[in-house]
């Protein structure tokens, strides 16, 4: 493990990557800090410009900063990127495969049909689905609750929507992880030292904790960080086909979906440009950085 | 070894009715409804009762989805909602042979790419070549379809006007260049990272430092003991990635004026088009289950370490 | 039926990749008609095609599936532009929109306006070549409202005719208020002296189709239809192309064109048309300042589209706080600059909307007293309101949106979201829907602010005033009720005299201008169309008829 984490340091692009990652995240949380303007201050006089000194990135259709925007789109992606790993794959992942691969039997067989049945769906259909039917019901309850209590910012600042879009995704997202995690319990379990541990009385929670826990770790990791891009980008389809976070909360997915068209490349580049660029530098940084971890941890790509 | 496959065989068809059991529930038990679709704001509750009851939709659920699939089961997947007169069966039949022939350009292409790049870099290995290969491919991955079918379409079919702009000829048609491009090109890192990775293996088993111990040249040694045997996994793990592609190609199908599945399973599902979505998803789902299953069978026979059964992590 | 949402369906899909310029009304169907209308001579046109060296050629446009050939099915405006132009009625409608006799070479209404007599044309054939007789339009009104046809819009366009409620509940056998005089008579009543009623049958859910030809059910026939338009079809591959031919035994003058091919696998129309692969474009938004750019070379190809009859709004619900206020409502509509937002914004592809008739509409009054931007007035309203100056008390409002696919938030909207805010200091959420749950939601009046349109299915102010603010209207999605403006509708269903009844609408306009219950937004407003040189005389309509027999090529 420390060894493995040497020598990923020691991939000096790797770190290079993975200070890119921490900027923009930077970028994304402390987006009110950082950003000129607010995100939602328009100006039609000004719509449509291209990058100057005062916006960088030009504005939007509205005349809003572009720059400001795709900072905030950033905050977008870090909560839904964050909420969803630790929601779907960390939490449901890891929890249901320890528990499939630890107990057996019944559970075992329940966890595992299950996630075969999710896995087996055609996900955008039934991610389609459940946004389009529950959210607007969701929102609904929300909105009582707001009424209720007299807070007023959940639903503006678009909480309600990172959520839905978080669970849907992490509802196909636990599979592998638990998957994964199973597989490596099973190995764990019937190596001799668990049964050694079990022999001398060990709990269920130290064995865990001692034996499998340090040997789930590497292709944990391995796994989250490859999936972090598919998240990335899972949230830019959401948007892409409506469902995903609403306006005026900047997303980038909802940027370039915008701008998506041969038409705006050629008039106004920009537009789509910058969005597109950074959230491929992201996702550029996200797979390399997935890669690099692979080779450190994996003994076998060594 | 027959116990599991039996095991497998009985739990498939049991997933292919939860699946399509639950796509039904959500399709009724959501909102919308697909006759006052067809009427839009025009409300009129009599027509959508009278619609509704001559289609038997206002039947309890379970008696519309039984009739459903025992018609299914003879081959009979009713009429579309949307296109009046047309049945599901006419409309996907011709549909679904394009969006496969697409993918498997598409495959073609990442395995075209992936393979070489992987070699050379697993060859490669730890050199600056290495590491900038493997960094293109995944640069290649991380640039998204709305960036590249626009800029692909504006270089070939505007500037240098050497491709058409859209539309469908067939796999030996110069049409699916664009498109099999656009869906392919992300692949290759995962072929390149897959090839690298099960070359390294092979590079370092006994048989090759025999084969090169005893004398062989160089190339002998590559293509013969390492090429051969780095691939097999390559090629079955793919092999069913094809199978979860199909409906995924939509927005380059949009892009590229392809009459592909995808964007009929995508309008039929905002349409609430039940016998068409019900279609999609079943017949998507026998693929999918059908491609795991048999890379599950294909595994062990490959790599005599894996037992099935057990413990055995695919992926 | 209004077709305008399934297109924005459809229009979602297309803008994806800038493939039409989707305004108010999706397809670019509009223009200023004027130039070189062939003259309407039945006889001597096929020979003076001929002559003038106009027949001949095939157009080729981009296009999407229809979900239906059949008319009587027919609820969309993109079946409604095919079905157009293979079948055809008693009456169409003509290029400046007026009802004209189609099939029917005269029409007579009875003194108390109850009975039409339609004399049908002794040379009007089907594709076939057979006659279309008085028995041919009686049993094709009953398919229609046959209720095994399951015709949506059935009830909405036929239901005027005595007995079509009968026929369609089951029943009947027949329409009563059908009757056959001899072979090539028909007399049909209707309950009442409404003067629309003509306009209604323009619609396909009242063509005449084939006995024979669709035989007894299933939708086999319409692999091969056997109509009575100017083209035939030729050849339909789903997803693919369709072909249309010439139909030269059409009974007005037959069309030039012989062959129409439609693309159906979408594509990018701008790029398709700038590399010769169609004759026709929408432009879209981005592209605009390019090809109006006289230094263009496309810039000559350049047409106007006027803007198509249809009204976008978002709908209050008055039930509901804080628009149970006549006054915050009002004030909404003052805290808007629509000039500025359609200049900078919609870059006129949407003029501001001044009232709820469309201009060049049937009834359209320009002298409407609307809602100019006036912050002060607004401000003072809310204030004079009953929920004060305090704007704490103000209830919550959300607006709902429907994007039926893509995220379809038009900037419009987060501008006017926004001017509310600068001006009003009224937060308003959007939320997004997607449309068959909007559906759902609307007619349950579930909303209380929602964005959407109308557009015109007939030319006559009752499809927009009767339809959408008559207190019993199932279309009334606001629980608009004023008794004075219902009593007034009424009236002018039945009132004869075109003038006076125009007037009547103009009141009743004007009286619900005043209670507010719209944020009145858009006219789809010139939108732009690029046309091949060569193509001459597509006309782009502010409506669906059939048109494409005027096309020619100029050599």
């Amino acid at each position: 493990m420390a060894l493995s984490l040497r020598r990923l340091v020691r991939k000096k692009l790797a770190m290079v990557f993975l200070g890119i990652i921490v900027l923009m995240y930077g970028a994304g949380i402390l987006a009110s800090l950082v950003t000129p303007y607010d995100y939602n201050a328009q100006d039609l006089s000004k719509a449509k410009q291209s990058p100057s000194w005062a916006h960088p990135f030009g504005t939007d259709r509205l005349g809003r900063d572009q720059m400001t925007r795709v900072i905030y789109g950033l905050r977008t992606t870090v909560i839904i990127t964050i909420t969803s790993l630790i929601g779907g794959s960390l939490v449901m992942g890891v929890v249901l495969g320890l528990v499939s691969g630890y107990m057996g039997k019944l559970a075992d067989g329940i966890i595992m049909r299950t996630g075969e049945v999710t896995s087996a769906f055609p996900e955008i259909f039934l991610l389609l689905i459940l946004l389009a039917t529950v959210r607007p019901r969701v929102v609904g309850w929300v909105q009582d609750f707001e009424d209720a209590t007299g807070i007023d910012w959940i639903i503006r600042l678009g909480f309600v929507d990172f959520a839905l879009v978080s669970f849907a995704l992490s509802i196909f997202s636990w599979f592998g992880m638990a998957r994964l995690v199973r597989g490596q319990v099973l190995q764990v379990r019937e190596n001799q030292y668990s049964e050694a541990a079990r022999a001398v009385g060990a709990s269920t929670s130290r064995i865990l904790r001692v034996h499998v826990f340090p040997n789930i770790i590497s292709p944990v990791i391995v796994s989250v960080s490859a999936g972090l891009a598919g998240f990335a980008g899972a949230e830019l389809f959401l948007s892409f086909i409506g469902v995903g976070i609403q306006p005026p909360t900047p997303s980038l997915g909802r940027m370039i979906y915008e701008n998506s068209s041969i038409s705006v490349l050629r008039a106004e580049p920009h537009l789509l440009l910058f969005p597109v660029i950074t959230v491929s530098v992201l996702l550029f940084s996200f797979n390399l950085l997935g890669d690099a971890v692979n080779d450190a941890f994996n003994p076998r790509t060594r | 070894m027959g116990i599991y496959i039996g095991r497998r065989l009985l739990w498939t068809p049991f997933l292919l009715f939860m699946v399509s059991f639950i796509t039904f529930a959500l399709g009724q038990f959501g909102p919308g409804d697909p006759v006052q679709l067809l009427l839009g704001q025009h409300r009129d509750p009599e027509v959508v009762e009278r619609i509704r009851q001559q289609r038997g939709l206002d039947d309890p659920v379970m008696v519309q989805y039984v009739r459903y699939i025992s018609n299914a089961v003879r081959g009979d997947f009713g009429e579309s909602y949307k296109y009046r007169g047309r049945t599901v069966a006419e409309l996907l039949w011709k549909k679904i042979p394009v969006s496969l022939q697409l993918n498997v350009a598409a495959l073609i292409i990442s395995l075209g790419l992936g393979i070489p790049i992987g070699l050379f870099s697993a060859l490669k290995q730890g050199t600056p070549w290495d590491t900038s290969a493997v960094a293109m491919t995944l640069l290649a991955q991380s640039l998204p379809v709305f960036l590249t079918a626009p800029v692909l379409l504006i270089v070939f079919a505007l500037w240098l006007d050497i491709l058409p702009t859209h539309g469908w000829g067939g796999f030996f048609d110069t049409r699916i260049i664009m498109p099999a491009m656009v869906l392919g090109i992300p692949g290759v890192a995962i072929v390149t990272r897959l090839t690298r990775a099960s070359t390294l293996d092979v590079v370092h088993q006994d048989y090759v430092r025999t084969a090169r111990a005893k004398g062989l040249s160089e190339f002998v040694v590559r293509t013969r003991h390492v090429l051969r045997n780095a691939l097999i996994p390559v090629v079955t793990t793919l092999g069913f990635s094809l199978a979860g592609l199909a409906s995924g190609s939509f927005i380059v199908e949009i892009f590229f004026g392809i009459p592909g599945v995808g964007l009929l399973a995508i309008e039929s599902l905002f349409a609430r088009d039940y016998p068409v979505i019900m279609a999609v998803v079943l017949i998507g789902t026998t693929l999918f289950v059908l491609a795991n299953l048999i890379v599950d069978l294909i595994y062990p026979v490959l790599d005599p370490r894996i037992r099935l059964g057990g413990g055995y992590v695919a992926g | 039926m209004n077709w305008k949402p399934i297109i924005a369906t459809l229009c979602g899909v297309l803008l994806l990749v800038g493939l039409v310029a989707c305004g108010g009304a999706a397809e670019p169907e509009e223009e200023t008609a004027a130039e070189g209308q062939p003259a309407a001579n039945d006889s001597t046109q096929e020979d003076m095609a001929a002559v003038d060296g106009r027949q001949g050629g095939k157009l080729v446009r981009l296009f999407a599936d229809p979900p239906t050939l059949d008319p009587h099915l027919t609820t969309d405006n993109i079946s409604g532009i095919l079905v157009n132009e293979i079948f055809g009625g008693l009456v169409s409608l003509s290029l400046d929109l007026e009802v004209v006799p189609d099939l029917a070479e005269s029409i007579d209404t009875s003194a108390d306006g109850l009975t039409y007599t339609f004399n049908l044309r002794r040379n009007a054939k089907f594709h076939d070549g057979s006659p279309v007789t008085a028995q041919d339009v009686k049993w094709s009104l009953e398919r229609a409202a046959a209720p095994e046809t399951q015709s949506p819009v059935a009830e909405t366009y036929l239901s005027d005719i005595v007995g079509v409620k009968d026929k369609l509940d089951g029943n009947a056998t027949e329409i009563s208020g059908v009757r056959v005089v001899d072979d090539y008579t028909v007399e049909i009543t209707i309950d009442a002296p409404k003067a629309y009623f003509l306009a209604k049958l323009t619609y396909p859910t009242a063509f005449i189709l084939d006995q024979d030809n669709v035989g007894d059910g299933g939708s086999e026939w319409l692999r091969n239809p056997n109509g009575t338009g100017p083209f035939k079809l030729a050849q339909y591959e789903v997803g693919e192309l369709m072909r249309f031919v010439r139909n030269d035994n059409y009974h007005r003058e037959p069309a030039y064109l012989d062959e129409i091919e439609f693309i159906l696998s979408g594509g990018s129309s701008m790029l398709m048309y700038e590399n010769d692969e169609i004759h026709l474009t929408g432009v879209s938004l981005a592209d605009l300042d390019r090809v109006l750019d006289p230094n263009d070379p496309l810039n000559a190809e350049l047409h106007n589209i006027p803007g198509g009859f249809s009204v976008s709004y978002l709908g209050m619900n008055v039930a509901e706080p804080p628009f149970d206020d006549p006054k915050v409502r009002l004030a909404l509509n003052l805290a808007i600059d629509r000039e500025s937002i359609a200049t900078n914004v919609l870059e006129n592809a949407g003029t501001p909307a001044r009232g709820i008739i469309p201009p060049g509409f049937p009834s359209y009054n320009k002298n409407l007293k609307t809602y100019d931007f006036d912050p002060e007035r607004a401000r003072q309203l809310v204030a004079e309101s009953k929920y004060g100056d305090d704007l704490e008390n103000l209830p919550r409002i959300t607006l709902n949106i429907t994007g039926s696919f893509g995220a379809d938030v038009p900037p419009t909207i987060e501008a006017i979201t926004k001017s509310w805010e600068d001006e009003l200091g009224i937060q308003v959420d959007i939320l997004q829907t997607e449309w068959a749950t909007f559906l759902d939601d609307l007619h349950d009046k579930r909303f209380q602010m929602f964005s959407i349109g109308w557009g015109a299915d007939y030319p006559d102010p009752e499809n927009f005033l009767d339809i959408l603010f008559h207190s019993k209207s199932d279309n009334n999605q606001t629980n608009y009720s004023n008794p004075e403006v219902d009593r007034l509708l009424e009236e002018a269903r039945v009132e004869r005299d075109r003038q006076k009844r125009f007037e009547t609408y103009n009141r009743i306009e004007q009286m619900i201008l005043d209670d507010a219950p719209w944020i009145l937004l858009w006219n789809s407003g010139e939108n732009y169309a690029l046309i091949k040189p060569s193509v001459k005389d597509y006309h782009l309509t502010q409506m669906t008829i059939p048109k494409y027999r005027y096309i020619y090529f100029e050599n």
